[in-house]
């Protein structure tokens, strides 16, 4: 199973709660929240649903509880690596 | 409205996004020059419904003022609140820095009546097409009609009151009197009015039901109140928000007071029955006179409801010489909304609008593409008319029973 990039999750961003966020951003910052990043809960949960849809299979509960974009790579990556 | 008057509401800004003008000063030029915008409905997907002629916003792009990531989460009827709301600030002069100090002295009052169709279809197409995995999150809360009170108190931090009024069409006027009255208990500032955007094809075919709607393809023969032609109503997108405030505050604030919102009054009769209506709206202008403690005399311009059914015209202008008597024969009548639609709970607040700035420019603007008058009533017609007002009534009806008015007084500067 294909890890998820801070490319694929700056895409997500964008196209599910409209915020515009560079990679390299992520990258440097991943501990930089997602409310400061202007996505809301809502927002998230529909990242989460556009990544269970792209990838096929349920992401864990938590994952749209996650509060900065690196808690939520780890915990997304770490649960498609124990699927694969 | 039984409060104390000791603490008049006041307008103090206007923010408009219509079918004839995306700003206040555009908005106003064309309507007191008679432009109708009225036109055959272009809106994707609405090609081949029974309904031809509309007035459509089509110089309006949400992204040049709306942030991307309030814009996914709203629908079209949002975006014209978010907006039109900016726009009013921006005219009472309340910047972000002078609410954000007090953000518990400003709230949010709208009226919808059809909340967000297009948003709603587009996710529902999605449920039924692909499945319910593929309905994003939004849904929950873009759809809904109080989504622009939401959407615009959280966009700007207020804080403050904030509610929507359901009251059908009139349903504008009372969100501006709900406004008033919260200025009267203490609040400074409340940014009101309402925006629709029923112009998508979900929406439309929900509209397709209504006796009252015409279904005239001539965009000038399309909506004609109070003339033998009359033959319904032709719908609207867009809207207005206003800034109302509390006198003193503008003052303290050096900001001129436009209008006052001096009277109010509010009556049901039942959905579609015209002849009743007569003795509603009738009784919603004389709660309003008495309200605002005028006389009918002092009444210098009516902004008319007009719905254009021939049942519902008959009765308005039998209404207007119920509660003005013969006054009603000679106060000016206008409805400038026969050019550009009616906008549901829209359409008064826009009327608001044009009748503090008729107030304003001491001209009373026309109702296009009304020509032949067949009541007893003194409506302008091709131009418009120089005439010092300073007091306008506007009227509104919903197709579901609501009768409501609301008086206006100029202000008195600063």
């Amino acid at each position: 199973m294909p890890q998820i990039t801070v490319e694929e999750l700056a895409t997500l961003m964008k196209k599910a709660a409209g915020v515009t966020v560079s990679p390299q951003q992520l990258q440097e910052r991943p501990d930089t929240g997602f409310e400061t990043l202007g996505v809301d809960s809502l927002g998230l949960l529909g990242i989460v649903g556009e990544l269970e849809n792209a990838h096929g299979t349920p992401m864990p509960v938590d994952a749209e509880r996650c509060k900065t974009p690196q808690q939520f790579l780890n915990l997304v990556n770490t649960t498609l690596m124990a699927g694969a | 409205m039984s409060e104390p008057q000791d603490r008049p509401a006041a307008i103090t800004g206007i923010g408009v996004v219509a079918p004839n003008g995306t700003s206040t000063d555009t908005f106003w030029k064309a309507t007191q020059e008679g432009v109708s915008v009225l036109d055959r409905v272009t809106r994707e997907g609405c090609e081949n419904l029974p309904l031809k002629v509309a007035g459509e916003v089509r110089a309006f792009d949400p992204a040049d003022t709306i942030e991307e990531r309030f814009l996914v989460q709203t629908d079209r009827f949002t975006h014209y609140a978010m907006a039109a709301a900016d726009f009013a600030l921006a005219d009472a002069r309340l910047g972000q820095a002078d609410t954000s100090a007090s953000p518990y002295s400003i709230g949010v009052v709208t009226a919808a009546g059809s909340g967000g169709g297009e948003f709603g279809q587009r996710e529902l197409q999605r449920l039924w097409g692909k499945g319910s995995r593929f309905v994003g999150p939004y849904q929950s809360i873009a759809w809904f009609y109080a989504a622009s009170t939401g959407q615009v108190s959280i966009r700007r931090g207020f804080k403050g009151p904030c509610s929507v009024v359901a009251s059908d069409e009139a349903g504008g006027l009372d969100a501006l009197a709900h406004a008033a009255r919260a200025v009267r208990r203490g609040t400074d500032a409340i940014v009101a009015g309402s925006t629709e955007a029923p112009l998508a094809p979900y929406s439309m075919v929900c509209q397709l039901g209504y006796d009252e709607l015409s279904r005239e393809t001539d965009p000038t023969r399309a909506y004609r109140p109070f003339t033998d032609a009359a033959c319904g109503f032709v719908p609207a997108e867009g809207g207005a928000m206003l800034v109302v405030e509390s006198a003193a505050a503008a003052r303290e604030r050096g900001v001129e007071v436009r209008a006052v919102i001096a009277g109010h009054g509010a009556t049901f009769t039942g959905a579609s029955r015209w002849d009743r209506s007569r003795e509603g709206l009738a009784e919603a202008i004389r709660k309003a006179l008495a309200d605002a403690d005028c006389a009918p005399e002092e009444v210098d311009v009516v902004f008319a409801d007009a719905l254009g059914v021939p049942a519902a015209d008959r009765a308005e202008a039998l209404a207007l010489a119920d509660a003005l008597g013969a006054h009603a024969a000679r106060v000016p009548v206008t409805a400038p909304k026969t050019g550009i639609g009616r906008g549901y709970c829209a359409a008064p607040v826009l009327d608001t609008a044009a009748a503090v700035l008729a107030m304003e420019h001491g001209l009373i603007p026309p109702t296009p593409n009304v020509f032949d008058v067949c009541h007893d009533l003194d409506l302008v017609t091709g131009r418009a008319r120089p005439a010092e007002a300073r007091t306008a009534l506007v009227l509104s009806r919903g197709l579901m029973g609501s009768n409501s008015a609301l008086l206006l007084r100029h202000g008195a500067g600063k």
